[in-house]
C-alpha cells in the first residue's frame, strides 16, 4: 500500500498530469455547454415580428411549447398528433411541413412533434426501407402502432441479416422486451450524446498518454535498472503501476463524465432524461433505456474502454523501450477504431472494431453508436449484439492487458 | 559472503562482450580496472540481474541470484553508469520512493535517508528537484539509493564520474566505512579511485579477464617495467611517440621528467620506480588502444 501512495504521489506530482486532469475538467465543463450553445428557435410574436432564440432561452422555449406532449406515447396520442398534422398541411394545401407558411410549425406543430418522432419510420416500405410522409399515413393504420414498429424492425432485420435468422429472431425478443408505450419528455438533442462521445475520445487520449511512459520513460532513462534491482522492484511495481495508472484513469473518467452529465442534464432540465431511446433515435432502437439511462451506461462503457486503451498502452509501455514508441503505437491503436470503421467493410470491421479496446469511445464506431445499430455478431452460431460484445471484450482485455504488461515489465531485461 | 561468477558470457549480435569470466568475489572492497569498452558494464549488469548471460552462471553464496530473486535483491544495491529518474523527483521523494521498493518500512526509510543525506553532503537540498542538481550532486544521490538497504552486495560502475576531487576523497572514506563485512565491486577505467581503497582487483580486457588479485600482488606484474628519466623539453613530441608516458614534469634547467612505461629503460641514466596500480593499468591498456576502444 505504501508503493502503491508513493506511485499515485509520484505520478500526480508529474506537471504533464496535473495539466491533462485540468483540461479533462474543463473539456468536461465546455462541452457540456456546447450542446445548448447550438440550440436555435425563433417564432413570429402577436406584432409579426420574428423572434429568433438562442441556447438555454431556446430549450426552454420549445420545452414550454412541447409541454402537453410530454408523457406516454399511446397510438392514440400518436394519431391524435397524426391527424392534426394532417389537417393543418391540408388546410394550407401542402404535403411537407417546410412547406407551410413561416411561423405556422412553430405555432401549430411544434407542440406535439415530439409525437410525431418515428412515424415515418414506422411506416417505411418493408421491401425498400423507403419512409412515407406524415400525409401519406392513414390515422387508422396507428392504432396497431407498435405492432406496426414490431414490424418495421422485423423488415429492417431482413434487410440488415437476410442470412441470419437467429441475429433476427433475437433482435424480434430484443425488442419485444422493450417497455411500451415510449415515454417522451422534450428538450433535448441527441448532440448531447454526440458530444459526451468526444468527451470520452479525449480522455481516451489523455489516459494514454498519461499510461505511455509509466515503464518506457524508465526504459529509456535508465532509471528502471535502479528500480528492478530492488526488492520490490519487479511483478510488484509493475503491478503497483499499472494499479495507479489505472485507478487515476478510472478516477478522470468518473469525474470527467460524471460532471459532463450533471451540467448537462442541469442545463436541458433532468426531466428530458426520461425520453426513451426510441424517441430520440431510431423507433425500433433495441435496448430498453432512457436518455438517462443510456447517459450512465455509455459513461460505464466509456470507462471500461478507456481502461481497457490504458491496460493495452501500459503492456505497450512495458514492451517498447521509448517513450515516443510507446506513445505512438497507443494513439495508433486509440485511432484504429475510426480508421477500420472507415477502411474495411462488411462484418471484419464489426469484428474488429468491437474487440479493439479503445472501440468504446471512438469517433464513429462507439459503443453509442453500436446501441442505436442493429449489428450483431456471430459468435459459434450464437447471436451477439455489439455493444453486448464491445463491452464483454473490455472487461477480458482489462485482466489480459494488465497481466501481460506486468508479465513483460518483470522480465524486462537490459539489452 | 561470497559472489561467484562461473565461466560468464554475454554475446551481442556482432560482438563478445564477456568472454567466459569466472570470479570468486569474497567480502571486501573489489576494483573492476578495464577500458572504456572492456565489458566492465555488461558484466555489472548481469550482476546486477538486469542483463542475462549467454551462458554461465552468477551464484551467491552457492545460489544462483536468478533462484534466489527477491532474496538477492533486498541484500544487493547498484549504481549503474547513467543514473536515470524520474524528472520529477525531489532527493526526499526519489530515495522514500526507493526506500520502499527496497522494503523498508517508513519509519527505518526516512532514518536512513537522514543519515544517508548526511553522509553524502546533500542534505540541505532534500526538497530540490534531482533535475536541478549539478552531475556530482545527481551522482550522490544514486550513490545514496544504493546504500539504502544497506546492501550485502554493492556494485558500482563507475561511481566517481562527475565528483570533484574533495567528493571523490568523502566518497572514498564512506566506502571504506561501509565496506566491512561486503562485498562491493567499484567499476572503473580511473585507477585512483580504488586503488587506497580495493583489497582485491580483476582486470578485463576485451571482455576477458586478465589479471585478478590483491594491490601488491598486481603491481608486482609492473616490475621492472616502470622508469624515470629526464629528456630535452624539445625532444618531449618525439619520445612520446616511442615511451608509453605516464607522467612529465618540466624542470628549471630546460629538461623534463618523465615516468614511463618500457621493458627496458630508453638510456643509462633511468632509473627503476616502484610500480604503482596506476602504471599496471597503463602497461595493460596503453593509449592507443585506449583510444581506439
Amino acid at each position: 500500500m505504501r508503493i502503491m501512495n508513493l506511485e499515485c504521489k509520484r505520478i500526480l506530482k508529474a506537471k504533464s498530469t496535473w495539466i491533462l486532469l485540468a483540461l479533462s475538467l474543463l473539456l468536461s465543463v465546455l462541452l457540456a455547454w456546447l450542446p445548448m450553445a447550438y440550440c436555435y428557435s425563433s417564432y413570429t410574436d402577436e406584432e409579426g415580428n420574428e423572434i429568433t432564440l438562442i441556447g438555454r432561452a431556446s430549450v426552454f422555449y420549445e420545452k414550454q411549447r412541447q409541454a402537453q406532449a410530454a408523457g406516454a406515447v399511446t397510438p392514440e396520442r400518436v394519431r391524435a398528433a397524426v391527424e392534426a398534422y394532417q389537417e393543418c398541411l391540408g388546410r394550407y394545401g401542402v404535403t411537407e411541413s417546410y412547406d407551410l407558411p413561416q411561423g405556422v410549425y412553430e405555432r401549430e406543430i411544434l407542440p406535439f412533434a415530439p409525437l410525431l418522432h418515428g412515424v415515418k419510420e414506422a411506416f417505411a416500405d418493408p421491401d425498400t426501407g423507403m419512409a412515407p410522409g406524415i400525409m401519406e399515413i392513414s390515422p387508422e393504420w396507428i392504432d396497431n402502432y407498435y405492432t406496426v414498429c414490431e414490424d418495421r424492425l422485423d423488415a429492417l432485420m431482413k434487410m440488415e441479416q437476410p442470412d441470419d435468422p437467429s441475429v433476427q429472431n433475437r433482435a424480434a425478443g430484443m425488442y419485444e422486451r422493450v417497455k411500451k408505450p415510449f415515454m417522451v419528455y422534450p428538450g433535448f438533442t441527441t448532440n448531447v450524446m454526440d458530444y459526451q462521445n468526444i468527451l470520452g475520445f479525449l480522455v481516451l487520449l489523455f489516459c494514454v498518454v498519461t499510461a505511455a511512459p509509466v515503464f518506457s520513460a524508465d526504459y529509456q532513462s535508465g532509471a528502471d535498472d535502479i528500480l528492478r534491482c530492488a526488492k520490490h522492484g519487479r511483478a510488484r511495481l509493475g503491478a503497483v503501476r499499472a494499479a495507479a495508472v489505472l485507478g487515476i484513469s478510472a478516477f478522470t473518467c468518473l469525474i470527467c463524465f460524471t460532471v459532463y452529465i450533471f451540467t448537462v442534464d442541469s442545463l436541458f432540465g433532468w426531466d428530458c432524461t426520461r425520453t426513451d431511446l426510441q424517441m430520440m433515435y431510431s423507433i425500433v432502437t433495441l435496448t430498453d433505456m432512457s436518455v438517462g439511462q443510456l447517459q450512465w451506461f455509455f459513461a460505464f462503457a466509456g470507462l471500461l474502454s478507456v481502461l481497457a486503451a490504458v491496460s493495452l498502452t501500459l503492456f505497450l509501455s512495458s514492451v517498447l523501450r521509448n517513450t515516443m514508441a510507446s506513445l505512438a503505437a497507443a494513439a495508433a491503436f486509440c485511432m484504429m477504431p475510426v480508421i477500420v470503421s472507415m477502411a474495411v467493410p462488411g462484418t471484419a470491421s464489426t469484428w474488429i472494431c468491437s474487440l479493439l479496446p479503445a472501440s468504446g469511445v471512438s469517433i464513429q464506431a462507439s459503443i453509442l453508436y453500436a446501441i442505436t445499430d442493429f449489428q450483431f455478431l456471430n459468435l459459434a452460431g450464437m447471436p451477439v449484439w455489439t455493444p453486448y460484445a464491445m463491452v464483454g471484450a473490455n472487461i477480458l482485455e482489462i485482466p489480459l492487458f494488465l497481466f501481460l504488461a506486468v508479465r513483460s515489465y518483470s522480465r524486462h531485461t537490459v539489452r | 559472503m561470497e559472489l561467484q561468477l562461473d565461466h560468464i558470457t554475454k554475446v551481442f549480435r556482432d560482438r563478445r562482450a564477456v568472454d567466459d569470466i569466472s570470479l570468486h568475489v569474497t567480502s571486501g572492497v573489489w576494483g573492476l580496472l578495464g577500458a572504456n569498452g572492456a565489458g566492465k558494464t555488461t558484466l555489472m549488469r548481469m550482476i546486477a540481474g538486469i542483463m542475462k548471460p549467454t551462458s554461465g552462471k552468477i551464484l551467491y553464496d552457492g545460489v544462483s541470484v536468478g533462484t534466489l530473486g527477491e532474496r538477492y535483491r533486498q541484500v544487493f544495491g547498484y549504481l549503474p553508469q547513467d543514473f536515470g529518474f524520474c524528472r520529477d523527483f525531489s532527493v526526499g521523494d526519489y530515495l522514500e520512493y526507493m526506500a520502499a521498493l527496497k522494503g523498508l518500512t517508513r519509519r527505518q526509510g526516512l532514518k536512513r535517508i537522514r543519515e544517508l543525506l548526511e553522509q553524502v553532503s546533500l542534505g540541505d537540498v532534500r526538497e530540490k528537484k534531482i533535475a536541478r542538481l549539478s552531475g556530482g550532486m545527481k551522482r550522490r544521490v544514486g550513490i545514496a539509493q544504493a546504500l539504502l538497504n544497506d546492501p550485502e552486495v554493492l556494485v558500482l560502475d563507475e561511481p566517481t564520474g562527475g565528483l570533484d576531487p574533495g567528493e571523490r576523497v568523502r566518497f572514498r572514506n564512506l566506502l571504506s566505512e561501509f565496506a566491512r563485512d561486503r562485498i562491493v565491486l567499484i567499476s572503473t577505467h580511473i585507477v585512483p579511485d580504488v586503488e587506497y581503497i580495493a583489497t582485491s582487483h580483476a582486470i578485463v580486457k576485451e571482455g576477458k579477464l586478465l589479471a585478478v588479485g590483491d594491490t601488491e600482488e598486481l603491481v608486482r606484474l609492473a616490475e621492472g617495467k616502470v622508469w624515470s628519466g629526464r629528456i630535452p623539453a624539445c625532444e618531449v613530441p618525439e619520445y612520446e611517440s616511442c615511451l608509453r608516458i605516464v607522467n612529465l614534469r618540466n624542470e628549471n634547467d630546460g629538461t623534463v621528467s618523465v615516468r614511463y612505461l618500457a621493458e627496458q629503460p630508453f638510456d643509462g641514466m633511468s632509473v627503476p620506480e616502484v610500480p604503482r596500480l596506476e602504471d599496471l593499468y597503463l602497461w595493460m591498456f596503453p593509449q592507443n588502444e585506449r583510444e581506439e576502444e
